[in-house]
């Protein structure tokens, strides 16, 4: 078991448990979901066979805490990132591949169902703006998993963009206050935009076809303290621009 | 540098980040920074580093986390000063 990071047993052992229920239940849950996305909803990504590979790629080149840091534009985004990430038979066999994801309390744990995707989707709450013992707690929970060895997924704007585009002037610190708290660590900024989406929503659209780019950085900061999380933070946030950029670059000289 | 100078040096500081501008008219010590204000929690640590710059001090994120109201800051950068 990895080294405790100021967490009680009791968090230590119900992670531990929701991890082993969470993989135990890994086929039903997962199958269940990928048919939902793929099959209903009919929710597709282009390319998918490479994004799997250079998903997998990255994680086993991964030499300490590696955290997953998308764009964020609707309220289902982790279970499109998990589903189309890896394969269940994949996230079965490497567990810790499926990341954790950090959910809202008020807004994911209302419904008994919604709480029951939450567990058994690797999910630790968050509560915003909550007190601050609160706030470490959750943070000594994410570096536990972390320090397990697991895929941990942050967005770092922070909340879902209001345009559809990266929020590159008011985003979180959130990201950075975790990751300046490890050393050397890695992430990986993930773009994702959906073909038909084009602004603020709380579902994809039906028939959607997303595109995912990812690039793999490594932070420095000269800075300490609050400014260090600051810096990474703003990294990240201008990296995923860039990467934004990119993509509506090759779009346009497509059409 | 006084109580009061540091009062309205933190309101000064402050006043950027609030988006209730009713409150802010209304502006106290006991004016909670987050609940009253208006000011999103992200950029409260921008307030908290504005406070490093401005009174040339370092505030460590426990002593961060605990600063609610305009007199907690001021609290804050007072002890730190003096």
């Amino acid at each position: 078991m990895p080294k405790s990071v100021d967490l009680r047993k009791s968090d230590i052992l119900f992670l531990e448990v929701q991890r082993l229920v969470g993989r135990c239940l890994l086929l039903v849950l997962g199958l269940f979901v990928r048919f939902m996305v793929k099959n209903y909803y009919r929710i597709s990504v282009e390319d998918q066979a490479r994004l799997q590979n250079e998903y997998r790629v990255l994680i086993a080149g991964a030499k300490g805490p590696l955290i997953l840091c998308p764009n964020h534009l609707t309220m289902v985004d982790s279970v499109i990132h998990a589903i189309f990430l890896n394969s269940i038979q994949g996230y079965f066999f490497n567990y810790a591949s499926l990341p954790w994801s950090v959910p809202e309390h008020t807004k994911f744990y209302r419904k008994w169902h919604w709480r029951l995707v939450c567990y058994l989707g690797k999910c630790i709450p968050v509560l915003r703006n909550g007190p601050p013992e609160e706030s470490r707690r959750t943070l000594a929970k994410m570096r536990y998993v972390l320090r397990r060895g697991d895929i941990l997924s942050i967005f770092p704007e922070g909340r879902r963009s209001r345009t559809g585009k990266v929020d590159t002037k008011d985003f979180s610190y959130a990201t950075g206050q975790l990751l300046k708290l490890e050393e050397s660590p890695e992430v990986i900024c993930l773009y994702v935009r959906g073909k038909k989406f084009g602004g603020f929503a709380d579902f994809p659209n039906r028939n959607e076809e997303f595109h995912f780019s990812m690039e793999k950085i490594k932070l420095h900061s000269e800075f300490k303290g609050m400014k260090r999380a600051r810096d990474y933070s703003s990294q990240i946030i201008q990296k995923l621009h860039t990467m934004e950029d990119e993509y509506f670059a090759n779009t346009v000289s497509r059409q | 540098m006084n109580q009061t100078e540091i009062y309205n040096e933190v309101v000064a500081l402050i006043k950027p980040f609030a988006k209730n501008e009713e409150a802010f008219l209304k502006v106290s010590s006991e004016s909670k920074i987050l609940e009253d204000l208006g000011v999103n929690s992200a950029r409260l640590v921008d307030i908290v580093l504005d406070f490093e710059e401005k009174f040339d001090i370092e505030v460590e994120d426990e002593a961060a986390d605990n600063i609610r109201t305009i007199g907690d800051a001021v609290k804050l950068i007072n002890a730190k000063i003096s």
